[in-house]
């Protein structure tokens, strides 16, 4: 369904992207993990055209382009066929969730008002949010917004929604929400590539699982494989420091010396944390 | 001294009756900057080298020279070489002095408020963080429609607090187109004055006068304000923020 072949992409003198493919089928979950700096949400962001990639192709469906050569129109039509979610939401500030998750439908697409209402509020109700249509960004906690633009790219029925890292923005209570959100969309069949850093999503949710290491794909596989026998030495060596930090977070006993000017206010999403904060200022 | 209260009753009427000129000197001239100010700003942050060098060195230009210069670099110098371009380049007998001298105060105030609001459009466009755009491009919007619908809306509620600002000084500046022979406020002021040497009075009156006009146009600005940044509120939940 989707296929990129051979990407490169350059920052001035830094290379990001030194060749990579990337095949996605209908259905698929595939989760790309990798240390900071090795690329993947360069390759998330030049599917979607966010970034021009310097070399490679693309195929989507019955769109064949060269990275380099692509049109305006074609560009669009790319992107009219997959949803991205971001790290840092970004919602539109000036709309309302309900606005936000229509925008794509009546503006780009042309969608009745009506219709484009009836579907984004459905979007909306999938992930959880079907008391807060009229709340804007800005009165929403992290989780929410990131649920808003989870809706906001389902809304429009794409083909893939990509995921850049949409939960490392967020409080570790919040990210459980956010997370359970994508599991049922993959377990209603859509299909995603999620670059992530949570394990435990990769391991339970991923149909597959890529490994990315300076700028290549240094390992592909089932996440059972990856995760048990790894048969890259990077990638071994990736997978005990990323669960090791899991486990000594799990287990740490080690906590500082109290301080009793420091106060630490742990509730969950939406109690109230920051409102507080604000009304001690 | 002794301040002649009849006297001023009778300038503030004269006063008054020259409001719909200040007033007018600073509408028309918002509208006039307005729209170039705007494009001015998009210019200079398409980042192309000649255009936004230009732009540079026009709002520094404008911004670095007194206004009292600019009003006598183009009251009395702009009207004699219009006047020798067209009598001796043209050889036609237009009369360029017969011009409403109004227009001569339009231009120099545009040319400084077009200055001043290409740079707060520019800062405001850039209150906008970048990362709403390409979400706009990402669900499918193109650039046009990315920035009428998203970025632009925004942008003028950032900008509204410092055109308000632009507004209240382009209002009291205005008071300098008696230099040009325009009768507002203060020129009709001033003139009344000149009869009796009654300037005291005079000042006052229009002292008052323009305190007023400034106070209603920053109460319509904040209103604005108010009613256009809606989105930016939280549930007030907490009784002390407010």
């Amino acid at each position: 369904m989707l296929k990129i072949t051979n990407i490169h992409k350059s920052f001035g003198n830094n290379q990001i992207l030194k060749g990579v493919d990337l095949e996605v089928n209908k259905g698929e979950v595939i989760v790309v993990l990798g240390p900071s700096g090795s690329g993947k949400t360069t390759m998330l962001r030049c599917i979607n055209f966010l970034e021009r990639a310097d070399q490679g192709s693309i195929e989507f469906d019955d769109i064949k382009t060269d990275f380099r050569v692509a049109s305006q129109k074609t560009i669009r039509d790319i992107r009219k066929k997959s949803g991205f979610v971001f790290q840092n939401y970004n919602l539109f500030a000036n709309k309302t969730a309900l606005e936000n998750v229509m925008e794509g439908l009546t503006v780009a697409r042309g969608v009745p008002r009506k219709e484009a209402e009836e579907r984004a509020k459905n979007a909306l109700d999938r992930v959880g949010l079907k008391n807060r249509y009229d709340y804007y960004p800005s009165q929403l906690s992290g989780g929410q917004q990131q649920r808003v633009g989870i809706a906001r790219a389902v809304a429009l029925n794409p083909e893939v929604i990509l995921f850049d890292e949409p939960t490392s923005a967020l409080d570790p209570e919040l990210v459980g929400e956010v997370l359970n959100v994508m599991k049922d969309l993959a377990e209603s069949g859509a299909t995603m590539v999620v670059v992530t850093h949570e394990m435990d999503f990769a391991r339970d949710v991923a149909s597959k699982v890529i490994f990315m290491d300076k700028g290549v794909i240094v390992e592909e596989g089932a996440p059972e494989e990856i995760f048990t026998h790894p048969k890259e030495e990077r990638t071994a060596q990736f997978l005990k420091r990323i669960l090791k930090e899991d486990y000594r977070a799990d287990q740490d006993s080690d906590f500082p010396e109290r301080d009793e000017s420091l106060l630490a206010k742990v509730f969950g999403g939406g109690s109230g944390k920051k409102t507080y904060n604000w009304g001690v200022c | 001294m002794e301040i002649e209260l009849g006297f001023m009753w009778e300038t503030f009427l004269v006063a008054l009756s020259g409001i719909p000129v200040t007033l007018k000197l600073t509408f028309v001239t918002l509208l006039i900057s307005t729209p170039l100010a705007f494009f001015m700003a998009l210019g200079k942050l398409m980042d192309h080298k000649i255009s936004s060098k230009v732009i540079g060195f026009y709002v520094s230009f404008v911004r670095g020279t007194p206004i009292v210069l600019q009003i006598l670099f183009f009251y009395s110098l702009l009207p004699t070489a219009l006047n020798y371009f067209f009598k001796n380049v043209l050889h036609s007998g237009y009369n360029v002095f017969a011009w409403n001298p109004i227009i001569y105060a339009y231009t120099v105030f545009s040319l400084n408020t077009i200055a001043v609001l290409s740079e707060v459009f520019r800062s405001a466009l850039l209150t906008v963080n970048a990362g709403q755009l390409e979400a706009a491009m990402s669900i499918g919007e193109t650039k046009f429609q990315a920035y009428t619908r998203i970025i632009i809306p925004q942008a003028l509620v950032a900008a509204l607090p410092n055109i308000g600002n632009t507004t209240v000084s382009l209002l009291k500046n205005t008071s300098l187109a008696y230099m040009m022979t325009v009768k507002d406020i203060t020129a009709l002021a001033k003139i009344e004055a000149a009869i009796g040497y009654n300037y005291i009075e005079a000042y006052l009156v229009i002292l008052m006068i323009y305190v007023l006009l400034c106070t209603v146009v920053q109460l319509i600005f904040r209103f604005a304000e108010n009613v256009l940044s809606v989105y930016k509120k939280r549930i007030e939940v907490i009784p002390c923020l407010k």
